[in-house]
């Protein structure tokens, strides 16, 4: 029974480009090899948890306060923003998309827009709303000069970011979210005992983690990141997939600028800075490759966690805050080690 | 696409193959960066006027490119090959804040700029064993130990953030001009004569091209793609280190901050002139030589006419995507 149903599906995957339309989504997790993927993103998620719960584990008996709720609320307050950022980036990498380099101008611009519009009284319904929308337009650009200019990602948003960052230089001196706001409120409140703003980076990394291996425009996005010709071959369209893929990265810098908002009460233009290196990291470190087609975003929680968890484990330890910035580089390079190392053997 | 314009060539008349010539020329990488840097000039003379191209001027423009040009140089060869160093910019910045930390505990200068030197062949190690030896790619792999430099450049500045040292002779040297020209500036110049001529006339340089153009056919034509990859990192790495000494010959300390800004510069800056991130065996050191040039006299111009200096990242992210977009026209690898 299998061994026919094996065969159809090869011809179906080798078929030229007039090949119906309709065999492509059964085809393509053959394709996207996602029998193959799922044990490599377990063996990830498993040593990531590992490390994580060592690190949380290690602080907590040196020093038994590290388990309080302070820390516990810092850590998933520093999640929430970088999770929802980092999904956006890891559906940018598995789509072949290789890096997004604008996410501090996709972060600050709708963080802008949304602290501005509060501030002169606007409702925080409308805000988000059109904040979400700033969001997706900054990615909807981006996608538009990659997709009819036909450039490397990389190189479009490296220039996009460079001139953003240079704009929200120029007219965001410092953006001051209200108090009383209610999205300040909103944000500022708990469930079961966490962040609101925590949960709702719960909610996106298990969803889009869910549909993107199981839903048509998910499965022609890992199609496409494993082998853009393939892909082309079997009817799907890069141009749209692409679209769709920077404009939901860009939405998803859109949320992520609500929640930003929600839980800071000031921010100038530079405080994005630092989250395209740690969604970057984010990315890599949950096994998600830079050559596309593979990885589990489920696996970013644990990343999120862990890079989160780091800088509040070295403040424990009394190690000077200075030294924030190499664990996060160190974890980056051994990660993309390990995985180089692991596919440079698995090629042989 | 350019084999086909050559292929013609040969087979023209004298005449159309000068205009060929020229036509090519203008097409070609170098010709269009030449182009740009020009326009780049007639502007700033026209915005600015005569003072555009006085030596006070020329002085502060070139003192500027000093460090940029030196990357640049030493870092472009490693894109050459195929693999990518972004941890130039924190390797710069860490070695110039040891450097000046080493000089602060009373050691000879030359003896710090050696151990300077000896951390920068390091860094290219550290970046080539997880690059080629655990087929990391460059990009993931150098965005790490960027950030791990960052890092230890913090502790080394320590609590003021900063450090302030003197060293007499190197200060000297970083600030002798040779009529309006600095004599660093100078030497960078023969520095980027000689890389010129080892790309595009050496057999070493051929190979460079070839490993990163296409590393199967040149693994195939015996060439040890790796052992080139290797050393060009280690070079870069090198570069790196040179950077962080004439850093503190320039401007007299370290901050945590320094070498935050020049990687993207940098980048920017040899893309502009004809290299590229993604793909190996294209560009010329002169181009990339060109490519900052360009982005130094949109600075000077923006800076002398006192606008916002912010929009000379305007300036530079849409002068990227423009080389970018018309590499591609001229049969660059598209993005499809």
């Amino acid at each position: 029974m299998s061994q026919p149903s094996q065969f159809a599906r090869d011809r179906q995957a080798t078929a030229p480009a007039g090949a119906a339309a309709a065999p492509t989504d059964q085809a393509a997790p053959a394709i996207a090899g996602e029998g193959r993927v799922l044990p490599e993103g377990v063996a990830t998620a498993v040593s990531l948890a590992v490390v994580w719960l060592l690190v949380i584990a290690a602080s907590a008996i040196d020093k038994s306060s590290f388990l309080s709720r302070e820390t516990v609320l810092s850590v998933t307050f520093t999640m929430a923003v970088l999770g929802v950022l980092t999904v956006g980036q890891s559906l940018v990498t598995i789509s072949g998309g290789v890096l997004d380099l604008s996410v501090p101008t996709a972060l600050i611009l709708p963080a802008w827009v949304i602290a501005t519009m509060l501030s002169g009284g606007i409702s925080g319904w409308l805000a988000v709303v059109v904040g979400l929308a700033v969001g997706t337009a900054w990615g909807f650009f981006n996608a538009a000069i990659i997709v009819f200019g036909k450039l490397n990602p990389i190189i479009v948003t490296l220039g996009t970011n460079f001139a953003g960052v240079a704009i929200l230089g120029i007219y965001v001196q410092n953006a001051v979210v209200p108090n009383h706001a209610g999205l300040s409120t909103w944000g500022k409140e708990y469930w079961l005992g966490l962040p609101n703003v925590f949960w709702v980076m719960v909610i996106i990394v298990a969803v889009v983690g869910y549909l993107l291996p199981r839903t048509r425009i998910g499965r022609r996005a890992i199609a496409v990141g494993g082998n853009p010709q393939a892909a082309k071959m079997r009817g799907i369209s890069l141009r749209k997939t692409r679209f769709g893929i920077f404009t939901a990265a860009g939405f998803l810098a859109g949320l992520a600028a609500v929640l930003f908002t929600a839980s800071q009460s000031s921010f100038v233009s530079a405080d994005g800075t630092d989250y395209l290196f740690l969604t970057i990291a984010a990315t890599l470190v949950a096994g998600i490759g830079l050559s596309g087609g593979y990885g589990n975003l489920w696996v970013t929680f644990l990343s999120v966690g862990l890079l989160s968890t780091i800088p509040t484990t070295l403040a424990f330890f009394g190690v000077p805050a200075l030294w924030q910035n190499v664990p996060a580089g160190v974890i980056l390079v051994i990660a993309v080690a390990i995985d180089g190392f692991r596919r440079m053997r698995s090629a042989r | 696409m350019r084999a086909v314009v050559s292929a013609r060539r040969t087979t023209a008349t004298p005449g159309q193959s000068r205009r060929n010539a020229i036509a090519e020329l203008v097409n070609s990488p170098i010709g269009s960066i030449a182009i740009t840097l020009v326009v780049v000039v007639i502007i700033g003379l026209a915005a600015v006027g005569g003072t555009f191209l006085t030596s006070s001027n020329l002085t502060i423009v070139s003192t500027n490119i000093a460090v940029p040009l030196l990357l640049a140089t030493c870092s472009a060869f490693a894109l050459l090959a195929g693999v990518v160093d972004l941890s130039i910019g924190s390797n710069a910045g860490l070695t110039a804040s040891i450097f000046a930390d080493l000089v602060l505990h009373h050691w000879n200068p030359w003896s710090a700029a050696l151990v300077v030197l000896a951390i920068g062949i390091v860094i290219g190690i550290v970046n080539a064993a997880v690059i080629v030896g655990l087929g990391a790619p460059p990009i993931a792999a150098t965005l790490g130990t960027l950030s791990a430099l960052a890092g230890l450049q913090y502790v080394v500045n320590g609590t003021n953030g900063s450090l302030t040292v003197l060293v007499t002779g190197l200060y000297k040297f970083a600030n002798t001009t040779v009529g309006a020209i600095p004599l660093v500036v100078l030497l960078l110049i023969a520095l980027v004569i000689v890389a010129v001529y080892v790309v595009t006339s050496t057999r070493l340089g051929r190979h460079i091209r070839a490993a990163g153009g296409d590393e199967r056919a040149a693994n195939r034509a015996g060439i040890s793609v790796r052992r080139i990859r290797i050393g060009c990192l280690i070079l870069s790495g090198i570069g790196g280190a040179l950077a962080g000494i004439l850093y503190i010959g320039q401007l007299g300390g370290s901050t945590n901050i320094l070498g935050s800004d020049v990687v993207f510069l940098v980048y920017a800056g040899v893309m502009i002139g004809g290299y590229s991130i993604i793909r190996g065996g294209v560009g010329n050191p002169a181009g990339g030589a060109m490519g900052l040039l360009v982005i130094a006299g949109v600075t000077d111009i923006i800076a002398v006419k006192s606008i916002n200096t912010y929009y000379t990242d305007v300036i530079v992210g849409a002068l990227l995507l423009l080389a970018v977009y018309f590499d591609r026209i001229r049969g660059g690898d598209a993005y499809e």
